[in-house]
């Protein structure tokens, strides 16, 4: 199990599910994310929500505008217009669309973890594994070498990764490898908010399924938020609780997962559904 | 004066430089005067990267580094710290410059013509043996022939139109802002202040105003070879004179300080912009002295540094710090003094080091 | 009436050889940088007669604030006779007139390449520093505008990083000279590629330290008695170059800053990089009178203030 490390977070983890009514208000709240690159609009008009411990799954084809949401979310790609809560105590009642980046610098490395498709944009290739784990918390502040060293170790050894490689640069690790040190650096923090973009595509089959086993057993063990955009819907089944379907920059159909999956009303979603089958 | 000489390093210093002197012969002034007059291009040069329109300190200089050009410039650029900037001359419009040469690869004919001028682009480039023949008889020769005058060149009374006016009337560059007449001393002046980047414009074409001729010709040849992103041609190429006109600091009054060689090129992208931009896009460069090789390169140069997503050899930052002739070849040769210290400090470091892995 | 008859009379060069414009201006950046510790800040370096990269930012710096009461002492590696050190000062005297020395205590004005002197320098003294690269965040980020970016919020992580990965692969840290250090608790700085040996020296220190890059014209300063950390772990400590078992040949002396010279024989033996230093212990031995100022290491390897190398 992890330690905080001292640093500020709002999360509890905890293996047991509260009441229910202690954990009703939405950890994630957004509505009206709009994002147009010139005149082509990205996204327009998103709301959505996810619960504490709730995995939000995001399905839609290349272009459809999810993974530019999940950029929006990460803060990292400015949105034209929206709105964009965490409660979280340090930020109550902020739209942190309007952050400085003094802060939005901090709510990014403190409270969100993400897990990129292409590893080199998550990871510095060049800096062993333990190193690159370790950056967040140099970031947060910590000065420690033995504390920044036992972390990097626990959150590695956290998302199952070999720790015999743990001073090996990602670029020569193999696919899976390096997704599992994104998937540790994501969570060494312990954020509030975790978010996959494609995390287990590319991968070969068998890998695939060693890494969603990952994270659903993080998912399980701590209950952190997680938003995974993804266009294989084998994914979004395993790990998602709710799923919204996007088309063209907006969400056509939302609902739980099996539902959606299993029965789909929109007329996209269901070609969606039945090319996979 | 309590000037302490410490022992060594001075008298080495004056053996080094009276070696230097003895090998290159003495200097004279018939001798700077023979590679002003004779090495127009040469002293160009030196005065486009030395920044400094001064053709007889431009010739000293050659004549006091033995003809090394890094040695030459970095001369003129130090002598130019010791002097204040008393004004700014008034712009120079291209329309009004006295053209000398002027070619425009984008069309047959332009409104003016094209000029051929000086130029040994059509000669055979074959060394001239016989003149080594002379050899023994130049100590005779009293006559030389005139060294270029402006009188000599047919078309400098006429102002000629810019190419890219006529393509502004036509829709295929955008036109110009429309500004007031600018006041040079409003300028930014990349020598009194740094440059940061984004640099201003005025910067950027003063940095390569002054930039090394062949580091913006290996920049702008990668361009050209295909790691750019533009589809450049030769709009128009000039050289000529122009009038170095000031204002009375008490009357107001404009008058000429006299003329200037300068050279200039435009070169126009016809890689298709951003729908709704004008079809074409214009890169310049400009430098005192007449030198086409630097004009070219850089001219692309600049369109490349401006276009989205530049090469990271063809960024602004890049091109701008390292084609700077004195700050390059200085660096480089820096390396040449010691550095016993930090060469020890690091061998302290690498003694000690537990080779764990690979290197980094 | 021509040009020719209004202007001056030709005269060659000027006091500190720069124009009077880029020495007001230089002052005036001078002053910007005390005021704000380990800020670079950006001047319109000059060109001098010197080849840029040779010391001109530090010389720049001397003949702006040099005036004729100073007296100055130049070195290079430590020493006053190399032909760098001797050209410079020679420049400096020839464009100013002013008295120069190698002895560190009686300089008002100490230019130096690569070293702080063996003997602590004093309130109302001038360290200029020459510097290659200004700019500590060049390794991790060569893009000039962005490392503004992160000078401007303080996100200095990447440094640390690098610290991690040095002490993950090789167990120690690997920076020689030039050692990263924080000014003021505020800004990083390189304190020019002086050794880790004299890094120390700019804490809390009594006189005030100017550092100048000519060629990528920018200048920064650390005033008197401000705080100059080097970077390191709180469990794993900067250290700096081991002098232990070093003995000078020339004066017996040790603890200092050695230089090293490689034997035939295949050993090795050690001078006091330290010229003007040098000088000094020679003439005590030789029983002629010198006073030789309080050092910055004691003859046991102890740095002078205490709780700064730990």
């Amino acid at each position: 199990m992890l330690r905080p490390y001292g640093i500020r977070y709002d999360m509890t983890p905890t293996y047991f599910d509260p009441p229910r009514l202690t954990a009703d208000r939405p950890l994630l709240t957004a509505w009206g994310l709009r994002k147009t690159y010139g005149r082509v609009t990205a996204v327009s008009g998103v709301d959505l929500e996810v619960y504490p411990g709730e995995t939000l799954g995001i399905v839609g084809e290349s272009g459809s505008g999810k993974s530019t949401v999940l950029r929006m979310l990460n803060l990292e790609e400015p949105a034209n217009a929206g709105d964009y809560r965490l409660n979280l105590a340090a930020y109550a009642g902020e739209n942190l669309l309007g952050l400085d980046r003094y802060r939005r610098r901090e709510l990014r490395v403190t409270q969100i973890g993400i897990v990129y498709q292409q590893p080199h944009m998550g990871l510095r290739m060049r800096v062993s594994s333990g190193g690159n784990v370790a950056e967040r918390l140099i970031m947060a502040g910590e000065r420690s070498f033995a504390t920044l060293r036992t972390a990097a170790r626990d959150s590695l050894a956290e998302s199952e990764f070999p720790l015999d490689r743990l001073d090996d640069p990602p670029r020569l690790l193999s696919g899976g490898m390096q997704q599992r040190v994104q998937l540790a650096k994501a969570i060494a923090m312990r954020p509030a908010l975790l978010l996959l973009d494609e995390p287990t595509t590319g991968l070969d089959v068998s890998i695939q399924a060693l890494v969603l086993d990952t994270l659903l057993r993080l998912r399980r063990e701590r209950r952190i938020a997680t938003v995974v955009v993804s266009h294989d819907l084998g994914v979004i089944r395993t790990l998602a609780d709710r799923v919204l379907v996007m088309r063209g920059g907006q969400v056509v159909e939302h609902g739980l997962a099996d539902q959606v999956l299993d029965d789909p009303q929109h007329p996209y979603t269901q070609q969606l559904v039945h090319a996979k089958l | 004066m309590a000037y302490v000489a410490a022992r060594g390093g001075e008298q080495a210093i004056a053996a080094a430089e009276e070696l230097h002197t003895t090998l290159n012969g003495p200097l004279s002034a018939v001798l700077v005067q023979s590679i002003e007059r004779h090495l127009p291009y040469l002293v160009d040069r030196v005065m486009g990267e030395g920044s400094l329109y001064a053709p007889d300190l431009a010739a000293l200089a050659l004549a006091q580094t033995g003809g090394d050009l890094y040695e030459a410039v970095l001369l003129l650029r130090a002598y130019r710290s010791t002097q204040p900037r008393i004004t700014y001359a008034l712009p120079v419009r291209q329309s009004e410059l006295r053209t000398v040469r002027r070619i425009s690869a984008a069309f047959k004919d332009i409104p003016g013509g094209q000029i051929l001028g000086p130029s040994l682009d059509y000669s055979h480039r074959l060394l001239r043996l016989d003149v080594l023949d002379d050899a023994l008889s130049i100590e005779d020769r009293k006559e030389e022939p005139p060294a270029l005058s402006i009188e000599r060149c047919s078309m400098l009374n006429a102002p000629l139109p810019a190419v890219a006016d006529w393509q502004r009337e036509n829709g295929l560059l955008a036109p110009l802002p429309d500004r007031d007449p600018c006041d040079p001393s409003a300028l930014p002046d990349v020598t009194r202040e740094p440059i940061s980047f984004p640099a201003p414009r005025a910067h950027r074409l003063q940095s390569l105003a002054r930039a090394d001729t062949g580091g913006v010709l290996a920049l702008g040849y990668a361009s050209m070879r295909g790691y750019g992103m533009s589809h450049p041609t030769v709009n128009e190429l000039r050289l000529g004179y122009a009038e170095v006109t000031l204002r009375h600091p008490v009357t107001g009054v404009a008058f000429s300080a006299g003329r200037v060689r300068v050279s200039q090129a435009e070169i126009v992208d016809t890689g298709a912009g951003a729908p709704g931009d004008a079809p074409l896009r214009l890169g310049f460069t400009a430098t005192i002295g007449w030198n086409e090789v630097k004009t070219i390169a850089g001219a692309m140069l600049d369109l490349e540094m401006s276009a989205p997503n530049p090469h990271p050899a063809h960024q602004e930052e890049f091109v701008l710090y390292h084609t700077e002739p004195v700050e390059s070849s200085g660096f480089c040769i820096h390396y040449k003094l010691p550095h016993y210290v930090t060469f020890g400090s690091a061998l302290d470091n690498l003694r000690k080091a537990a080779k764990t892995g690979e290197t980094l | 009436m021509t040009l020719a008859d209004l202007a001056h009379p030709r005269q060659d060069y000027s006091y500190g050889f720069l124009d009077a414009f880029a020495r007001r201006e230089l002052r005036r950046r001078i002053l910007k940088a005390i005021a704000i510790p380990g800020y670079q800040v950006p001047y319109a370096s000059r060109e001098l007669p010197i080849a840029r990269g040779w010391g001109t930012g530090g010389l720049q710096a001397t003949l702006s604030v040099v005036g004729p009461q100073d007296v100055v002492k130049v070195i290079d590696q430590g020493a006053d006779d190399s032909v760098n050190a001797a050209n410079l000062r020679r420049f400096i005297a020839r464009m100013t007139g002013v008295e120069t020395t190698t002895d560190t205590t009686k300089a008002t004005i100490i230019q130096s390449r690569h070293r702080i002197p063996e003997e602590r320098m004093d309130k109302g003294q001038l360290l200029v520093l020459q510097v290659p690269d200004p700019e500590p965040l060049r390794h991790v980020q060569p893009d000039s505008s962005q490392a503004r970016e992160m000078h401007a919020d303080a996100d200095y992580a990447q440094m640390w990083l690098s610290l991690y990965e040095q002490l993950v692969r090789f167990g120690r840290f690997m920076q020689g000279a030039s050692y990263p250090v924080i000014v003021n608790g505020r800004y990083l700085m390189s304190p020019s590629p002086i050794p880790r040996w004299d890094t120390p020296a700019l804490h809390q220190s009594a006189h005030l330290t100017i550092l100048s890059a000519g060629r990528e014209k920018r200048l920064y300063a650390v005033p008197p008695y401000t705080d100059v950390r080097p970077i390191e772990f709180s469990d794993v400590f900067f250290q700096v170059e081991d002098q232990a078992g070093r003995v000078c040949t020339l004066t017996g002396a040790g603890q200092k800053y050695m230089d090293e010279l490689p034997q035939p024989s295949g050993e090795s033996r050690f001078r006091i990089s330290d010229t003007g230093y040098v000088e000094k212990l020679l003439k005590m031995a030789q029983g002629e009178s010198t006073k030789i100022g309080p050092t910055y290491y004691d003859d046991a390897g102890q740095f002078w203030m205490p709780g700064v190398i730990k």
